[in-house]
């Protein structure tokens, strides 16, 4: 039930972020559902749950995407990894360090995307996307993502009402 | 203290199998292994239908929305509409008798004859799903006759090139991504150069002299070089120029001629 519940959130969270998301794009920005998703299976699953997750949204992202196959792979995959292993050293309830830790992850995967482009694509990059488009996609996952966290601790609740309690830190 | 030690290693091992996973996949992406491509179809395969239901959701609700709700201002549409019409009669007039001209000097139309019998057309069912490529989803692949590097437009001009036709859906790069490269040359003054993507919503028109007379405005078509546009596509027309004492070329951007962030439906040009 808990995996069938994970495959319907994916199919939904890709087919948002690929057709009516645009809708809410913000000065050409829309929000990053995939990377909040990995940001929460971090914080919420076992360590090597979190990095599974965070490698296999990654790798379909990447896979829905025309860009290098890879990238998003290496962002969320050392998202996931990072969040899965000091998630015990931060404290990580609450909208603010949410939010903090979504900016941060936002600017990362932005980074690596920054450094594929202009590495082994040797493409164009906008000229406002380090100081103008990024921190605006950072400042919008932050604003979505601690509502995201509610939906998804509501759904995870449903689908594991008694092995799951993320508020009470117990990790699956 | 051995358990943390262990633990380091164990970190260490952890990013290093993330990172050359990762790096392995763009290695093989950069190949154009086939692998690769099975991931990617079979991944648009499961999504498709899912992106054509909310795509149809969205367009009939839209669609709901603008003819019922939206009638105050329709009469004096009307009215527009009508003086709008009657001088799109008189521009096509003008074109026929232009496309007549030519095709009696050059024989040059003969190939947009066979674009009408080789054409496929197709719906955008989806976008990028990062948002930092600019890449949409068509619902037609290679069931339908398409195939990688085939031209994309729409009825105002270019739009993108398809990088990967999977079976029943194809993957379109823009014009505006920082990928994407296309040999142009201007409509009066015929003087040539490259439009490439820069990632947002503009492109920038490379590689034309200091020495060319360029104007805010000048329309931009393709060349015909590079084999995927057929010449004579528009591209997009010249919103700024800007020179620079010292330097070769001019910097020119480039509004495209489609509005890209609100394509439905386009054009395949087979071969």
């Amino acid at each position: 039930m808990y995996y069938f519940s994970q495959v319907l959130i994916a199919i939904f969270l890709f087919s948002a972020q690929t057709t009516w998301l645009e809708l809410f794009s913000f000065g050409g920005v829309t929000p990053d559902l995939i990377l909040v998703w990995v940001v929460y299976c971090g914080v919420r699953c076992s360590r090597a749950g979190g990095i599974g997750a965070g490698i296999t949204l990654g790798l379909l992202q990447d896979s829905l995407s025309g860009g290098l196959l890879g990238v998003n792979t290496l962002s969320k995959g050392l998202i996931a990894y990072f969040f899965s292993t000091l998630k015990d050293k931060f404290f990580v309830e609450g909208v603010i360090p949410i939010g903090i830790f979504l900016v941060f992850s936002s600017i990362f995967d932005g980074l690596v995307f920054y450094f594929s482009m202009a590495t082994i694509l040797k493409g164009e990059v906008a000229s406002g996307f380090l100081y103008q488009l990024l921190p605006v996609c950072s400042i919008y996952n932050a604003l979505i993502g601690p509502f995201m966290f509610v939906v998804l601790d509501r759904i995870d609740g449903w689908v594991q009402p008694k092995t799951s309690n993320s508020y009470m830190g117990t990790t699956r | 203290m051995p358990n943390k030690g262990n633990k380091n290693k164990k970190n260490i091992v952890l990013v290093f199998a993330i990172l050359l996973f990762s790096l392995a996949l763009m290695t093989l992406n950069v190949k154009q292994e086939k692998g690769v491509r099975f991931l990617d179809s079979m991944t648009g395969v499961i999504l498709s239908p899912f992106q054509n239901f909310f795509t149809q959701t969205i367009q009939s609700v839209s669609d709901s929305i603008n003819h019922y709700l939206f009638l105050v201002d329709v009469s004096r549409q009307n009215d527009q509409l009508k003086l709008e019409v009657q001088r799109l009669i008189n521009e096509k007039n003008q074109l026929i008798e232009h496309l007549a001209s030519q095709k009696r000097l050059a024989k040059l139309m003969a190939y947009e004859d066979d674009w009408e019998n080789k054409t496929v057309v197709a719906s955008v069912i989806g976008r990028d799903a990062t948002q930092w490529s600019k890449v949409v989803v068509i619902n037609k692949g290679t069931q339908d006759g398409v195939a990688d590097h085939l031209a994309v437009i729409t009825d105002a001009g270019v739009i993108g090139q398809v990088i990967h036709a999977g079976l029943n859906t194809s993957k379109v790069l823009l014009i505006v991504d920082g990928r994407s490269a296309v040999d142009a040359l201007f409509q009066d003054s015929r003087v040539s150069g490259v439009v490439v993507g820069m990632g947002g919503d503009e492109c920038r028109l490379k590689f034309v002299p200091n020495t060319a007379d360029v104007k805010v405005g000048d329309l931009v078509l393709s060349s015909g070089l590079g084999g995927i546009f057929p010449k004579g596509l528009i591209i997009g027309k010249v919103s700024q120029v800007a020179r620079k004492k010292q330097g070769l070329f001019q910097e020119i951007t480039l509004i495209p001629s489609s509005d890209l962030s609100r394509l439905e439906e386009v054009l395949v040009l087979l071969p």
